[in-house]
């Protein structure tokens, strides 16, 4: 990168091969984006049958089946990203335990399972104990199917900016404001407070996001060289420095400041418009921060 | 055993002999490479000097790429190299996002990761790596880093101020070393990279249905 090399030395390179660009692109954003959604709708679905178990009770179905076609979408997309997807099923047969990608896979399995149980329970079985038992077991498994993608970016050694354990925070709160924001959109008959109270997790949730982002912006390039060359993608007339400041206003200003606002003036449109935001925004986010690292020289 | 490698940089002219034979022996495609050589050039007219750094895997004592593989396509073979099983390989591309040396890629072929064996195919008949063989100064020096009587192990030993890896910070315990290295040759981010010095250009496919 042109910033680091010295000018003493003058350094160029005048013969090389070309870098070899994105490697994982939009379609992982896809897989992450889908899969925060997928994740994000249980954890709330939890909360909300915890605090307000009769305003909720109708939520069983429909969440389940939201779930199952966010987490089916962030598969889809991560079987199609693969250069030979026919060869999937070696995941489950020559699994590898020290990748990320390996574990991921079998609890994504698990969770689709017991997803289907929920389903079972809630719509053929309508046994809402039952249903409340799976309940459980999913949040359990949807904090691991959350982290995993984080942990496969800490595992890329070669991405410097992807850092653990911030990535995993960013994932939890990546579920946490989709969950919130796809919530706010379904939950059409929820009281009141119970929108007021997935209001407040959505703006907390891009409130942090927004910090830890900033974070690294500011104090990242101290620590590292090549997150220093990385972050300049996203600062002053950067490549990606348009995009990475839309999605940071999508995905956390704006809707940190209209759930300010629809909590001030009870407005539920409000809050269906930081919802949208939100969800938009995380894509976007997501998409910046996926890219970047891979536009950097590595040799 | 623990085969490794090591690029004296003071001997390298550059001629790119090795990049050709390993293209030859293990027919790599176009636009992708297991080694190459790049030419940084250092300085400002009159006083300039165009230095020349083979690039390959580093077959790392703790790969990244091994780690991040989900059905061990990569993996270990008793003499340390990171061999690779296309067959198994899935094509997550998670080792070309691990690997902190750029050294491996997607073949445009066969759509598995791929990247430089050491040629072990040759090493199982007791035959030297391709580029070793092709090297008219003998830059590449290869051998059993275990063995403290082997070439590899004398070179390391009388060179020791002068022995580098790339990317220590990474903590990969690469099995490459090089002498004569600085941070002009072994640190991609010290120096200018401007477009229009790429070996071969971007026009890879054929359009169909379409002008050109």
């Amino acid at each position: 990168m042109v910033h680091t090399a010295l000018e003493a030395t003058n350094a160029v390179v005048t013969l090389d091969v070309a870098l070899p660009g994105i490697v994982w692109g939009w379609i992982i954003t896809m897989n992450m984006w889908a899969k925060s959604i997928g994740t994000g709708v249980i954890f709330l679905l939890f909360y909300l049958l915890k605090k307000y178990p009769d305003a909720a009770e109708n939520l069983r179905f429909p969440v389940t089946v939201v779930s199952l076609v966010f987490i089916h979408i962030f598969l889809f997309f991560t079987v199609i990203d693969l250069h030979q997807m026919f060869r999937f099923w070696h995941i489950f047969f020559h699994p590898h335990w020290t990748s990320a990608i390996t574990v991921g896979a079998w609890i994504v399995t698990i969770m689709v399972l017991v997803l289907f149980g929920m389903a079972f329970a809630s719509f053929i079985k309508k046994d809402n104990k039952l249903f409340d038992k799976l309940l459980g077991w999913a949040v359990v498994l949807a904090v691991p199917v959350t982290l995993y993608t984080a942990a496969i970016m800490a595992e890329s050694t070669a991405r410097e900016l992807w850092q653990m354990p911030t990535e995993a925070v960013q994932m939890l709160l990546a579920a946490t404001l989709a969950g919130s924001a796809t919530m706010i959109l379904l939950g059409e008959k929820l009281p009141y407070e119970a929108k007021r109270d997935l209001g407040i997790v959505l703006g907390m949730s891009a409130l942090i996001a927004f910090i830890v982002y900033m974070s690294e912006l500011v104090f990242g390039p101290m620590k590292a060289e090549e997150v220093m060359a990385t972050l300049e993608f996203v600062k002053g007339d950067g490549e990606y420095a348009t995009m990475f400041w839309i999605g940071q206003t999508m995905a956390f200003i704006a809707p940190m400041v209209l759930v300010w606002l629809s909590v001030a003036n009870k407005s539920v449109s409000l809050l269906k418009l930081a919802a949208i935001l939100a969800l938009a925004g995380l894509w976007i986010t997501k998409h910046v921060w996926l890219v970047i690292p891979q536009l950097l020289n590595m040799s | 055993m623990q085969l490794g490698f090591l690029v004296d940089l003071h001997l390298c002219m550059g001629c790119k002999g090795c990049e050709i034979a390993c293209k030859v022996e293990n027919e790599v495609p176009l636009s992708t490479w297991r080694l190459r050589v790049k030419y940084v050039d250092v300085g400002t007219f009159p006083e300039t000097k165009r230095t020349f750094t083979p690039l390959r895997c580093n077959h790392c004592a703790n790969a990244p790429c091994e780690r991040i593989c989900p059905v061990s396509a990569l993996h270990y073979i008793d003499n340390g190299i990171v061999n690779i099983d296309k067959e198994r390989c899935i094509g997550c591309a998670g080792c070309v996002m691990a690997c902190p040396y750029g050294a491996i890629y997607i073949d445009p072929q066969t759509q598995t990761a791929d990247k430089c064996t050491y040629c072990a195919h040759r090493i199982a008949s007791s035959m030297m790596p391709a580029c070793v063989v092709a090297c008219p100064v003998q830059a590449n020096i290869f051998g059993d880093l275990d063995d403290k009587t082997s070439n590899i192990s004398k070179y390391i030993m009388e060179n020791q101020g002068d022995v580098q890896v790339r990317k220590p910070e990474k903590g990969t315990d690469p099995h490459h070393f090089y002498v004569g290295g600085g941070n002009v040759t072994l640190n991609p981010l010290a120096s200018f990279r401007a477009e229009g010095h790429s070996l071969f250009n971007e026009l890879k496919h054929l359009p169909i249905g379409g002008h050109h």
